[in-house]
């Protein structure tokens, strides 16, 4: 008891003076003073929270059903599905925990917010097209009492993926494979290319496929503020802080303060940086090459994206075109701006530790690509730029879904690379129906789930930028 | 009773003397002996015990009595677990509480005059507070104990009131001289009031459906031995004392009890039904006593013999049940640090041994024959069917909802898929088998006999 009365002591509480105030006078913020006091009083009358000397209303409860690390795009599909999915009103009492309510670091608000149904792998291609038609119904789905519709947002230009003669074979393969499973995309040959886009500069290319329905890009910060509006409706608990030890508890950094949350599950939604949270709950500790010395291997990697000004550029109907070379772009708004970037390749990885942008990448390994492939780029002018993290998994760049095979209580919706924000609502759905079912009903993720880092069973997506 | 209260006042030096790696096995011992002088007073001839002034036994006394003494071992064995991580002095104050509402409700149901019975059916709440608001799991507890004390001063208070009354006017309130001692209570407002003021602190203790708000909360709250005294005794406390204030009422018995009959028979269906929406399972049990003790109010208040021999029954059956329904949950909730029935499922293919605890225990709820579960209910459905004909439809079908949801209990804890999430916990302790197995074993000895508690001669 005694150290949290010190840490009080150390941090501003409710009723220590403000530069400003005289003592015993009328002060200008008389309604605030008011309403801590009244804060103050409630807390101290029996019934409501848990310490009767001080006000613990910012702390996270001491039980939670469930408790999703990381409040994220992913964190919160999965709290949204798991209060939408369970059997009673109020059945499961869930607790988001976020580092960073601002989100200024994560990978959901940084994101270009694109969407598109052409993968290789058929899981993929399910997650996408649910998510596209979860987006496309979003004001039934997230719609709460009084409050205004969302606007995603989203323009539904598609994706165009260009080959060349190498990866020709190869993308008819996926496109075959894409349009089995129901995503209309179809393919085109320099020819067309130049017919529909005639800002487009075809060499090199041997094949493009072009996504017509469901592809395009949204607001990711629209539908993550949505998601947040939702699921606080819905009752789920919000919090700002930091998991930090861990045995079968959750414990919280919160200035000096910390909190032991218990649980039944915990759900490790938190992107870039899972990698801790499982080290916590003690996954990869253990000999190597067993199933307890596995660990998880997604690492944040730095990702920039530019944006750029160009008047002569492609106009108003340009999708999302990915190169040959992995640089990609987008346009931005009606204003001739556009957006875009190139992931690097393993020797050019910037160093994750922080979102510093690194401007000469821009000049030296993305601009001459820009300009080969369209070549009103030549006389673009970078307005802007910014990094972010891609929450990458060494293993095959595919997500991480689903409990771990020995410490069950711990399920994960994490490792995405690139494409986490729009597998959220189907990924979201997963993690619920495997913890409420026991198995995934709507779409199945088996091949997605942890033990395939022990078994060695890589499932390998090609098209990832 | 000496050999019964001074023991159990002794348990307080002997827990706080003894070493710490004695202290459960010395408590356990030392109830458990307790337990059996109780024993000796089901068996006495005519089954009553006037040796003393101040205490006595009696047929309607001595179930409760023995279930009391019985419940407090069960309680130590249950707390071990959960206490594990305190300190030793925790420990003890934590059986002390324990003790110390021994103490009291072995006086209470003991005690020969009324006002010695108001007093420490008082005193029996402030132990019952102190483990619910101290010892219990989540922040909601103080509003549960909040609601618990207001809910039973403020029901008690008119009583206390009514009781001086009473003894200024009667002279005296023995309750063995009561029967002889009493004045008629013909219709009349005063009249009134006072019958409400009596048993206004019952009804909110048994509970009433009206009044039963605290209920789910302080049990659901409540850490395990809480809750086990909670279901198991502090209700009975209730129609015990709604039993022994009666013979003062006649004969306004008749008229005024007959909206608390109906509001118990409409409650019993309500709460029945609350239980199959409900995604908690503690909650899910302590609305299923409040279902219960609904049939033992309609019991109490229809005054007639057979009735009055259901109600003990299905005290002291609803007693062990519950209790036990509660160790299991709380097994549950150990392992799996959740309430939801959803994080355990198809338990039965983990834990055979569990799933018999399970079934026994949901068999025995939904008043299974031969069980004393059945004996009571069919004693007072006959009874309140020969009151009045049309509380049938309501027993009947209160019966039926209570089977529903006892086996909606069972099937989704014990069987179906397992959860993946529960594949790692371990299995049942033998204390926690020791725990079951002596709920389970006087119900079903007690199958056998049941003219043991039958209170035939009140």
């Amino acid at each position: 008891m005694l150290p949290r009365v010190l840490s009080l002591g150390v941090r501003r509480g409710p009723l220590t003076r403000r530069p400003g105030t005289l003592r015993g006078g009328f002060s200008l913020d008389w309604e605030e003073k008011l309403s801590e006091i009244k804060k103050k009083i409630q807390s101290v009358l029996p019934g409501t929270s848990l310490h009767p000397l001080y006000d613990s209303s910012h702390l996270p409860p001491d039980h939670s059903d469930v408790v999703i690390v990381g409040g994220g795009v992913l964190g919160l599909s999965v709290a949204y599905w798991l209060k939408k999915l369970e059997k009673q009103r109020g059945a499961l009492r869930v607790l988001v925990v976020e580092r960073d309510l601002t989100y200024s670091q994560a990978s959901s608000a940084l994101s270009l917010g694109g969407i598109h149904q052409q993968f290789s792998l058929p899981e993929n291609i399910h997650l996408s097209l649910f998510s596209a038609s979860f987006l496309r119904n979003i004001n039934e789905h997230l719609a709460v009492v009084d409050a205004p519709p969302l606007d995603l947002q989203f323009n539904p230009l598609g994706y165009l993926w260009l080959a060349s003669e190498k990866d020709a074979a190869a993308m008819e393969n996926n496109v075959k494979v894409q349009r089995q499973e129901g995503a209309k995309v179809c393919l085109m040959s320099p020819d067309q290319l130049r017919n529909k886009f005639p800002w487009i500069n075809t060499e090199g290319v041997a094949l493009a496929s072009y996504g017509m329905e469901d592809e395009g890009w949204f607001d990711p910060w629209c539908l993550l503020q949505g998601l947040r509006r939702k699921v606080q409706s819905m009752g789920v608990l919000f919090c700002q802080g930091e998991v930090t030890r861990e045995s079968e508890l959750v414990k919280m950094d919160n200035s000096v303060e910390y909190q032991p949350v218990e649980c039944a599950l915990v759900i490790n939604a938190a992107g870039a940086w899972s990698a801790q949270i499982a080290a916590l709950a003690g996954i990869g500790k253990g000999p190597p090459d067993t199933l307890q010395g596995t660990k998880l291997p997604v690492e944040p990697r730095k990702r920039y994206v530019y944006v750029w000004h160009c008047p002569q550029g492609p106009g108003l109907e340009s999708p999302l075109v990915a190169d040959t070379s992995g640089t990609y772009f987008r346009r931005e708004g009606l204003g001739s701006n556009y957006l875009g970037g190139r992931s690097p390749t393993e020797e050019e990885e910037p160093d994750p530790e922080n979102l510093e942008v690194d401007h000469d990448f821009f000049q030296d390994k993305v601009w001459p690509h820009l300009a080969q492939r369209v070549p009103a780029f030549e006389t673009l002018k970078v307005q802007n730029a910014w990094a972010g993290y891609y929450d990458y998994n060494t293993f095959d760049q595919n997500g991480v879904v689903g409990p771990h095979p020995l410490v069950v209580n711990m399920f994960f919706a994490t490792g995405f690379s690139g494409h986490g924000l729009q597998q959220a609502p189907g990924v979201g759905r997963a993690v619920a129906e495997m913890i409420l079912e026991g198995r995934f009903q709507t779409i199945n993720l088996d091949s997605f789930l942890f033990s395939r880092f022990y078994l060695g069973e890589k499932i390998q997506e090609d098209n990832i930028i | 009773m000496l050999k019964i209260i001074l023991p159990t006042i002794m348990m307080l030096p002997t827990m706080w003397l003894s070493k710490t790696h004695m202290m459960w096995i010395n408590t356990m011992t030392c109830s458990l002996l307790i337990s059996i002088f109780t024993l000796m007073m089901l068996y006495l001839p005519n089954n009553s015990c006037n040796l003393s002034l101040n205490f006595f036994s009696d047929p309607l006394t001595s179930p409760l009595l023995m279930l009391t003494a019985w419940l407090l071992p069960l309680m130590i064995l249950a707390t071990q677990q959960h206490l594990h991580n305190n300190s030793a002095p925790r420990k003890k104050l934590y059986i002390s509480m324990l003790v110390f509402l021994q103490i009291s409700l072995i006086m209470t149901f003991s005690a020969t005059e009324l006002i010695l019975f108001y007093i420490l059916f008082e005193t029996t709440l402030i132990p019952t507070l102190i483990i619910i608001t101290r010892w219990g799991y989540q922040p909601e507890r103080l509003n549960a104990g909040s609601y618990f004390l207001f809910y039973t001063l403020a029901g008690s208070l008119p009583l206390l009131i009514t009781l001086l009354h009473y003894f200024s006017s009667l002279g005296s309130l023995n309750i063995l001289t009561m029967t002889i001692n009493t004045k008629e209570m013909m219709l009349s407002w005063t009249n009134n009031i006072m019958w409400l003021g009596c048993m206004m602190a019952f009804m909110v203790k048994m509970p009433l459906y009206g009044l039963h708000l605290w209920l789910p909360k302080a049990h659901v709250e409540a850490p395990i031995a809480g809750s086990m005294v909670l279901a198991a005794i502090l209700l009975k406390l209730g129609s015990y004392g709604m039993m022994r204030v009666t013979p003062m009422l006649n004969p306004l018995t008749e008229k005024m009890s007959y909206p608390f009959i109906v509001l118990s028979l409409w409650g019993m269906v309500m709460t029945s039904s609350i239980c199959l929406r409900q995604a908690d399972l503690k909650s899910l049990i302590a609305y299923s006593s409040v279902s219960h003790m609904a049939l033992v109010i309609l019991a109490i208040l229809i005054q007639t013999p057979w009735s009055l021999t259901g109600a003990m029954i299905l005290m002291i059956a609803h007693g062990l049940t519950s209790s036990l329904l509660f160790c299991l949950a709380n097994s549950n909730y150990e392992r799996v640090h959740s309430r939801t029935m959803m994080f355990t499922r198809g338990l039965q293919a983990l834990f055979p041994l569990l799933a018999l605890w399970w079934l026994l225990a949901n068999l025995t709820n939904l008043a299974l024959p031969p069980t004393i579960n059945l004996m009571g209910e069919l004693l007072t459905i006959l009874a309140s069917f020969s009151w009045s004909n049309f509380t049938i439809m309501f027993t009947g079908f209160n019966m039926l909802i209570t089977a529903l949801y006892s086996l909606h209990m069972f099937t989704s804890t014990q069987r179906g898929p397992l959860t993946y999430s529960t594949s790692n916990v371990k299995p049942l302790f033998t204390r926690e088998n020791t725990l079951m197995l002596m709920h389970m074993a006087p119900i079903l000895l007690l199958t056998l006999n049941p003219k043991t508690i039958m209170c035939l001669t009140p």
